[in-house]
């Protein structure tokens, strides 16, 4: 048995793929955003960072593994920039600090609790390491701190809410199907319901 | 779309991945330090020409996909305007009882401009760069295992098929009569309604690519052989020569003007 903290290719592959589909679903979310920014400016477009820090935490919530979030954002902003962002660059650069402000919440807990306050955590802590690079990538210091420090309480707000609480409703809703059931989250499911079921069998 | 552009052999296309990489980051730290407008503006018009002199783009396309992004740009002149740091003292005039300062709006136009270098670096790379050697230059030159590369490869192919599987989806949920969504808490549950058949389907594709790669003896071990190998060359000295030459001609640009 290897260490089993390492990701097998299985784990990677399945990690991939969902960040790729978040990957294509950041770009058009990008585009969403930049119209909303355009007439509400950064407080509007506080709101919606939270759904960049979906692939993380999904991730994370489903594998369970060391990692996981980081890899997974950085593998989403990949694919933002093979499918063609106008804006890799620093889509490169947030996908790192996105996923390593989400990594930190999980490793806070060593690891080991994956519950929907600790993913909410990672949702504010990822959408704060967000509001940083942005803070420095686009010259913030250079507006009032009210609108500055407006747009940081959105953007916590988005994270805890969209991220931490809406990838948990996914989630849980894909573990529903079934495919999870050789991943950490599928694996804790069942065997609740195993042992519910045993429950309901003697009672 | 962008593959006409990606597989052409113009000069930029024959640079390594990685260089032109590297050479976006650097421009963008550069760029973090300077608040005058003229240096981006410098820096702009000078990235789209090389873009279309040495990577074949065509003008008309470029500012095509610039255009939109430019609306996110002139959000900055009016943030800055309404609610800077400091209010500048030079007066142009006033909106209501809310005086506009030179600074400020030359601020603005700064972190406008800004925005759209990082915008035309990016297309920069994006546009010359094909995808496969992309990932083979990073796993290549980067030391990033090919655990991790070439299984965001495979994923990476799966995206016409999601495009095809929302199709899918979405015409078996009309068959069985589910409609079409009527106000915004209906769109928000065709979103979840279409999202979740999707996403399952994804992991399912993965977990058998995965299982396949494995059983064809992939095993992620750095010592491997590359059917295509990327090197370097040539074009990489003179791109990276090229850059050089624009940082230090910036800099005695902004020396001697003082900006």
């Amino acid at each position: 048995m290897k260490n089993k903290k390492a990701l097998n290719l299985r784990e990677i592959v399945v990690m991939a793929s969902i960040s790729v589909v978040f990957g294509v679903l950041y770009l058009l979310w990008i585009f969403f955003g930049q119209f909303i920014q355009g007439i509400l400016g950064p407080v509007g477009w506080g709101l919606l960072t939270g759904f960049w820090i979906m692939a993380p935490i999904l991730c994370a919530y489903i594998i369970q593994k060391p990692g996981v979030a980081l890899t997974a954002e950085l593998i989403a902003a990949g694919t933002e920039i093979l499918v063609g962002s106008v804006n890799a660059g620093v889509v490169l650069i947030l996908g790192f600090t996105q996923g390593l402000g989400a990594e930190i919440a999980f490793a806070l807990f060593f690891y080991r609790s994956y519950r929907l306050p600790v993913l909410m955590l990672a949702g504010m802590l990822g959408t704060f390491a967000s509001f940083l690079t942005t803070y420095f990538l686009y010259g913030y210091s250079q507006y009032s701190p009210l609108i500055t420090g407006l747009m940081l309480g959105t953007m916590l707000i988005s994270g805890a809410l969209l991220a931490g609480w809406g990838s948990k409703n996914i989630a849980d809703a894909l573990t529903k199907t079934g495919v999870l059931d050789n991943f950490a989250l599928g694996k804790i499911r069942r065997t609740q319901r195993m042992k519910k079921d045993a429950i309901s069998e003697h009672g | 779309m962008l593959e006409q552009y990606q597989m052409s052999s113009h000069f930029l296309q024959q640079v390594n991945p990685t260089m032109k990489l590297v050479s976006m980051l650097l421009i963008i730290f550069y760029m973090i330090t300077v608040f005058d407008p003229y240096t981006p503006l410098i820096l702009l018009v000078l990235t789209v020409c090389v873009i279309r002199l040495f990577g074949g783009v065509p003008l008309k396309f470029l500012l095509l996909i610039l255009l939109p992004f430019s609306l996110f740009s002139i959000s900055f002149i009016w943030i800055n305007v309404v609610f800077p740091d400091t209010r500048g003292t030079t007066i142009l005039f006033s909106i209501g009882s809310m005086p506009v300062a030179l600074e400020n709006v030359l601020i603005g136009v700064s972190l406008g401009l800004r925005s759209l270098v990082f915008a035309s670096w990016s297309l920069l790379f994006v546009l010359t760069t094909d995808p496969t050697r992309f990932m083979l230059s990073l796993i290549q030159h980067c030391k990033l295992p090919p655990r991790f590369g070439y299984g965001m490869m495979a994923a990476y192919r799966f995206i016409p098929l999601f495009k095809q599987e929302l199709n899918q989806v979405r015409a078996a949920h009309k068959i069985r009569g589910l409609g079409e969504p009527r106000g915004i808490k209906e769109r928000f549950i065709e979103i979840k309604r279409y999202s979740i058949p999707l996403l399952a389907s994804a992991i399912r594709k993965a977990e058998r690519v995965a299982i396949a790669m494995e059983s064809k003896g992939f095993d992620g071990n750095r010592n491997r052989t590359y059917y295509h190998v990327i090197h370097w060359s040539k074009a990489d000295l003179t791109f990276g020569m090229g850059i050089l030459f624009v940082f230090a001609s910036l800099y005695l640009i902004r020396v001697n003007f003082s900006l």
